[in-house]
């Protein structure tokens, strides 16, 4: 009969509920796509960040003796150390790899800063670069390289050509693949297979650096850099500081804003059930004062219409997640240029938010109890 | 018989208006007892407290040996649901309850709800036909009916009917009418306040108000316990 009752409340009251109803199911849509957004932003902009490119970076210590055989040759570790290090960490994690080794050459009698490296990590690395031309796709083929913009232009040269590199008493020839535009001093630099600046530098198996690019939010990577760190007690790890501070930044800032509305939201949400209930209330009298005559207790009639309430909220919320939903999966798509999917933990959370919201509205229901049955029988 | 209302120098005051004024009687199981008297007199008040819709300012009410003036919020709705059968002039049925669902609701605070009896209840006031309608699809002489279906629908000590009749044509007045001389038939006791002299002769007895008081007459033809 509870339900029956519930149920009939809903049937009779429906136009009166119209107005909560639309207020529970548009702040309930709201609040799933903010929901969704806050839950789905984290990751694509992890996903953002990451087109930023390495985040960590091997090095040696700071005042480690030199290692070169030779001039203009920084400070120097093995590259062994580096990847069997990498070997024994989780691999899952680590969207890209490279060892660099960095010497300064010449090319037609102009020194130039050579780095040696994986190129076809190149674009996994650094992929905001813009290439003219092809990118290497084998860390084996030692016969081509790419040119920073500004040193093509000042050696004249494009895709096809090919550029002789010397160091000291040595040299080496490479095929032009790409012209690399990267905005900043990448573009003053040639990058070479790592193994042919070796040999170039007489420097077999050594590195400069090595830098990673690791999938996952900053915490994940400030953990790696961390258990890296570990494994290679003698060199320093780093995480990308600006990249990891920017994202946790503007993450906060969303996240911030996103409270701010679902808060402002559920305000209102709860105003407009308020209203709608002390109408609601106040209408009711005439019932309450009659069930209670029939011998009904406040709390079970008050019972029935609080879970007349409830069920108002709870449908609304299922409602309006479903709305919320495909709300947040159109934002996803303007905003980030990608779909947002929905996440199921919203629901639940959504559709508790709307039944506490609307049982907080329904504060008015509280006057009920006051209600004299002879006083409302009699008409007054 | 024995006595199922006690009323022992009752008085009612709202603010400076005293609507009973020290009333006493009693009335036996299975009476049906007519209480009469111009609007104003005080008659809804004393249905009200025997009820236990509303509590004395001082003296006693006893119905069925339980003291309404001594029962608390709790007491008063199980004292309600357990004693007393309501019938309203204004019917008040539940406008979107169906009539089936308005027996059901008395059922429901009262116990559990037995919806097969509520039909029968509905049956025997010759609805049986209307058990699904809303009270506004149906006439006024219906819906009093389902009001009579619901007041006795978990067998009260004590039936109490105020102006049962007052918002009823002739015919339904008397279909409304000889359901209570079924039911005084039947022993239940009736206490029913009316304006009209020829439905108060219906009754075993005529209680006459007039300011709050018994009428001195009526209440020695009725052997009152007079304070």
């Amino acid at each position: 009969m509870f339900w029956r009752l519930v149920a009939q409340l809903l049937r009779g009251s429906r136009g009166r509920l119209a107005v909560a109803i639309i207020a529970i199911v548009s702040g309930a849509a709201v609040i799933s796509a903010l929901l969704n957004l806050d839950l789905g932003v984290q990751n694509k902009l992890t996903q953002e960040f990451r087109t930023l490119g390495a985040n960590v970076v091997i090095s040696p210590a700071s005042g480690a003796p030199a290692q070169s055989s030779g001039a203009e040759v920084p400070t120097l570790m093995p590259s062994g150390d580096v990847l069997q290090a990498l070997r024994q960490l989780p691999s899952a994690q680590v969207a890209a790899a490279a060892p660099y080794l960095y010497i300064v050459a010449r090319s037609q009698n102009i020194p130039l800063v050579v780095a040696g490296t994986w190129l076809d990590q190149a674009q996994k690395l650094d992929p905001t670069w813009k290439l003219e031309g092809n990118w290497v796709a084998s860390r084996e083929d030692d016969s081509h390289c790419l040119v920073g913009r500004n040193v093509a232009r000042r050696l004249h040269l494009a895709p096809g050509n090919s550029v002789q590199l010397h160091y000291m008493d040595r040299s080496v020839q490479c095929g032009v693949a790409g012209i690399v535009d990267a905005g900043d001093t990448d573009d003053n630099q040639i990058f070479a297979s790592l193994r042919a600046v070796q040999s170039l530098a007489n420097l077999p198996g050594q590195i400069g650096l090595a830098q990673i690019s690791v999938a996952g939010t900053t915490q994940v990577v400030a953990g790696y850099a961390r258990l890296l760190a570990t494994v290679l007690p003698q060199y320093q790890v780093r995480p990308i500081r600006q990249v990891a501070e920017a994202e946790g930044a503007l993450l906060g800032r969303i996240r911030l804003l996103i409270v701010s509305m679902v808060l402002l939201i559920l305000i209102l949400t709860a105003l407009c059930v308020l209203a709608t209930m002390a109408a609601l209330a106040m209408e009711r009298r005439k019932d309450v004062g009659l069930m209670k005559s029939l011998g009904g207790s406040i709390s079970r009639i008050v019972g029935i219409f609080l879970a007349e309430v409830g069920v108002l909220g709870a449908a609304g919320g299922l409602l309006g997640t479903a709305l919320g939903a495909a709300l947040s999966y159109w934002m996803g798509l303007r905003v980030f240029g990608t779909a947002i999917a929905p996440r199921w933990e919203v629901l639940p959370a959504t559709v508790a938010l709307m039944i506490v919201v609307t049982l907080t509205g329904a504060l008015p229901l509280r006057m009920l109890g006051n209600v004299k049955p002879a006083e409302i029988l009699r008409g007054e | 018989m024995a006595t199922l209302v006690q009323v022992e120098n009752l008085r009612k005051e709202f603010g400076n208006v005293r609507a009973l004024d020290g009333v006493s009687f009693r009335v036996d199981a299975g009476e049906w007892i007519a209480i009469m008297g111009p609007s104003g007199s005080g008659k809804t008040t004393l249905i009200n407290i025997l009820g236990g819709l509303d509590t004395p300012s001082t003296g006693q009410a006893i119905v069925d040996g339980t003291d309404v003036a001594r029962l608390d919020e709790g007491g008063l709705t199980r004292f309600r649901a357990e004693k007393i059968g309501f019938i309203f002039q204004q019917f008040h049925l539940v406008p979107y309850l169906t009539a089936l669902e308005n027996v059901m609701l008395a059922q429901y605070f009262h116990s559990t709800t037995d919806e097969k009896e509520a039909q029968r209840s509905l049956e025997r006031v010759g609805l049986g036909d209307r058990i699904e309608h809303l009270p506004s699809r149906l006439s006024g002489g219906e819906q009093q009916r389902v009001a009579v279906a619901r007041a006795l629908i978990n067998h009260p000590k004590l039936i109490l009917a105020d102006e049962p009749t007052g918002n009823l044509d002739e015919a339904n007045e008397e279909i409304v009418l000889s359901l209570l001389r079924e039911l005084h038939r039947e022993g239940h006791t009736i206490l029913m306040v009316t304006h009209a002299a020829t439905i108060g002769r219906l009754a075993d007895r005529r209680i006459e108000f007039a300011h709050g008081r018994l009428l001195q007459a009526a209440a020695a033809s009725l052997k009152p316990e007079l304070a």
